[in-house]
């Protein structure tokens, strides 16, 4: 017994030496083969799946390219740790996805390639390639302020307004007649909770100031603006106030709820509350945990002024040092960008796709939006997507709480959104300095 | 006899060694990081003295952690200790039947983890959703935002940890209790003594230093455990209204990436509880009756 044992070990051991030297070979024989590094953060519940398959598929489609995926946990933060600690031991990847929010510290930080320069190098085909394919708003989401275009946008994230169909209903409102400016959202909030007791509406209250920015800048106001070339708070005007007591005179007339983000969204899949204004990431989650059917629309607008929703989501930035690696990693990206991989892409995760053309594609996502009415009221939105305001600085991030925690006073009514505001700005001011 | 002296220091070695690397180590390197400013991210650290700790003292953040800190204090005593004291009382002398049915009962919430209870009771305090909201209704009333009432979220908080440590320091108070020698309360009651009387002059001061440990990890593991429902449920707010000493530096360092900040306000944590050990063990310990 002992000895067949032995014996089966021998022979693994030997199939697994002449497998590792064929292997060997193979390698030896496609030298030039370019292998280049792509970083990402999509963990397995998060489209991980997706960019594995996407990378085979390329592979397969690319036999002089191989592509080797490397996810980095802890989203951002962490993929910007490892890429520095990469780069300064001069072993960078080639692709890497950043988000929005890190676009400036990247720009000022990292030695990424300048995408035009890259592309009048290394594939002057492609020169209008970001042109020709992606809104100017969108380009701009991969434009640091000083004007550079670092990265090409890949995923896109917007706020919309779902509704759920039979709480409409029972207050007497054609749910295919969703509110369409904030007006209405106030009168339909005050049906709803007068005819069916149920709460009307809930902004979502994240750690982040996301759909507030979408709210004020929707009504003209401004997040931050530049005041002799430094970075001020621009959110004390009225136009913000205005906006932001729009939602709060909803919380006090007992039509609009105030409370943590998972409580109200618990409530509304429970049939507890009429609207929920939040990002479309939540699509899937909401379709199937929900009881009813739920219908969405695009983020209200206020009279006669112009929708203005920021991007969340992510760019692709190329760090490749030598020609063969840039040619290699500009294929790969294009690959990405394609309407058929992002189709994949925002099937995979939820993103809309960043470049035109994909929603009519047959390729891309044509039979997607047909049967998904709720991706449309997202897509609708493409033209009015702006830039996410960053707040620089080492102290930015505090200066963000500021803005979060002042959601907390306006909303419980303790001050008015004016003064409230106001308080805010002398804060955030100071800590930008 | 001169060998003795290397060997009980060779058998202390490695209790000491690991102290020294995962405590005294750290906390060295926290003071240093605590005069730096830096992002986590950026490769260079920039020295900048005491600004950390000027600015931490003037800010008007320090008196709000650390009122809040008091009253977390004071709840998780209430609910975690006093409580369970009484309740331990009452089972080891007063009930004789189903004893075991509620030790069992009472201690099982704590074999769940904190993230679990937080997502259970989130549910629980949903406003408009939970049991609680619809009992409420029943009476006519509506129910507040718990996790958004500046007034309610520390004690919404605080129930979260309840639920988490209750049941053990009820068992621990429970061994204290059934320990108190039976014959010792037989002669107090021949003398004809009072149940308070019996109470305060048997029963506390024999179950006192069990008592003080279970005061003690009251406050250190209660403050640290916060850390978890804060995290999933409020990050702090409504308007840093249920932050305290323990959040303050998880958010300084991994939500706002200053690293200095949250050295410098680890510093001042260490300092508190190495105050509050200070009075344990100089006031307190005077207190507790040691039987031998």
């Amino acid at each position: 017994m002992l000895k067949r044992f032995t014996k089966l070990i021998t022979l693994l051991c030997l199939s697994a030496f002449v497998i590792s030297l064929s292997g060997c070979g193979t390698a030896q024989k496609s030298n030039q083969k370019v292998t280049i590094e792509y970083w990402h953060v999509n963990a397995e519940s998060f489209g991980g799946a997706t960019v594995k398959q996407l990378i085979e598929q390329f592979n397969k489609e690319n036999p002089d390219i191989e592509v080797v995926e490397k996810y980095n946990p802890d989203m951002y933060k962490g993929l910007t740790q490892n890429l520095q600690a990469a780069m300064a031991s001069g072993k960078n990847p080639d692709v890497v996805q950043m988000g929005y929010s890190y676009l400036n510290y990247a720009g000022e930080n990292l030695k990424y390639d300048d995408i035009p320069e890259l592309l009048s190098k290394q594939a002057p085909e492609d020169k209008n390639f970001m042109q020709d394919n992606f809104l100017p708003n969108i380009i701009s989401l991969a434009t640091t302020d000083d004007g550079k275009q670092i990265g090409l946008p890949y995923s896109v994230s917007v706020p919309v307004l779902y509704y759920n169909p039979d709480i409409l209903k029972q207050a007497g409102l054609d749910p295919n007649k969703p509110p369409r400016t904030w007006q209405e959202v106030t009168q339909y909030a005050q049906t709803i909770k007068d005819k069916t007791g149920n709460t009307g509406f809930f902004m979502q209250e994240y750690a982040d100031n996301w759909a507030q920015q979408a709210l004020i800048e929707s009504n003209g106001g401004k997040m931050l603006t530049k005041k002799d070339n430094k970075t001020v708070a621009a959110f004390d005007s009225p136009e913000a106030a205005q906006a932001y007591q729009i939602i709060a005179d909803m919380v006090k007339a007992g039509t609009g709820l105030h409370a943590s983000n998972e409580e109200a969204f618990q409530a509304f899949l429970s049939g507890k509350v009429g609207m929920v204004c939040t990002t479309i990431g939540k699509r899937e989650n909401f379709e199937k945990s929900a009881k009813f059917t739920v219908m969405s629309t695009a983020f209200p607008t206020f009279d006669g002024k112009t929708r203005k929703v920021p991007a969340g989501g992510n760019m692709l930035m190329i760090f490749s040092k030598d020609a063969e690696k840039q040619k290699a990693a500009w294929r790969f990206v294009k690959f990405l960008e394609s309407p058929a991989s992002l189709a994949l892409w925002t099937k995979g995760t939820g993103y809309l796709p960043p470049r035109k053309g994909v929603t009519e594609d047959p390729n891309g996502l044509k039979d997607f939006v047909a049967q998904n009415k709720n991706m449309q009221s997202a897509m609708s939105q493409m033209p009015d997507v702006v830039k996410w305001a960053s707040f620089p600085g080492a102290n930015g991030l505090q200066a963000e709480q500021a803005l979060i925690d002042v959601r907390d006073v306006i909303l419980s009514g303790k001050q008015t959104a004016a003064d409230a505001l106001k308080q805010a700005a002398d804060k955030v001011n100071s800590l930008l300095q | 006899m001169k060998h003795y002296h290397w060997q009980p220091a060779l058998f202390l070695a490695p209790a000491i060694i690991v102290s020294l690397l995962f405590s005294y180590w750290p906390l060295l390197q926290d003071i240093w990081l605590s005069f730096h400013s830096w992002n986590m991210v950026s490769p260079n650290m920039k020295f900048i003295g005491l600004q950390n700790y000027l600015q931490l003292i003037s800010g008007p953040e320090l008196i709000k952690v650390f009122s809040n800190t008091f009253i977390y204090i004071a709840i998780l005593v209430s609910i975690n200790f006093l409580l369970p004291y009484l309740l331990s009382f009452v089972m080891a002398h007063r009930i004789h039947r189903f004893s075991f049915f509620y030790r069992s009962i009472l201690f099982i919430p704590s074999t769940l983890s904190l993230a679990v209870a937080s997502i259970i009771f989130l549910w629980i305090f949903n406003p408009l959703a939970g049991p609680i909201s619809l009992l409420l209704s029943t009476m006519g009333l509506d129910s507040p935002s718990w996790f958004k009432d500046p007034s309610f979220v520390i004690m919404a908080i605080s129930l979260i940890i309840g639920w988490k440590v209750f049941g053990y320091n009820l068992i621990v108070l429970f061994a204290a209790m059934v320990a108190v020698p039976k014959d010792l309360i037989e002669a107090a009651k021949l003398e004809n003594a009072s149940s308070w009387h019996i109470f305060r002059h048997i029963i506390v001061p024999i179950t006192s230093p069990t008592a003080l440990y279970v005061f003690v990890i009251t406050i250190v593991f209660g403050l640290q455990y916060v850390l978890v429902p804060l995290n999933m449920l409020t990050q702090g707010g409504p308007d840093q209204s249920s932050t305290n000493l323990v959040y303050i530096v998880y958010q300084y360092g991994f939500v706002f990436f200053q690293t200095g900040k949250a050295a410098a306000f680890a510093v001042l944590t260490m300092l508190v509880y190495a105050g509050f050990l200070v009075i344990k063990s100089k006031l307190l310990n005077k207190l507790v009756h040691y039987e031998n």
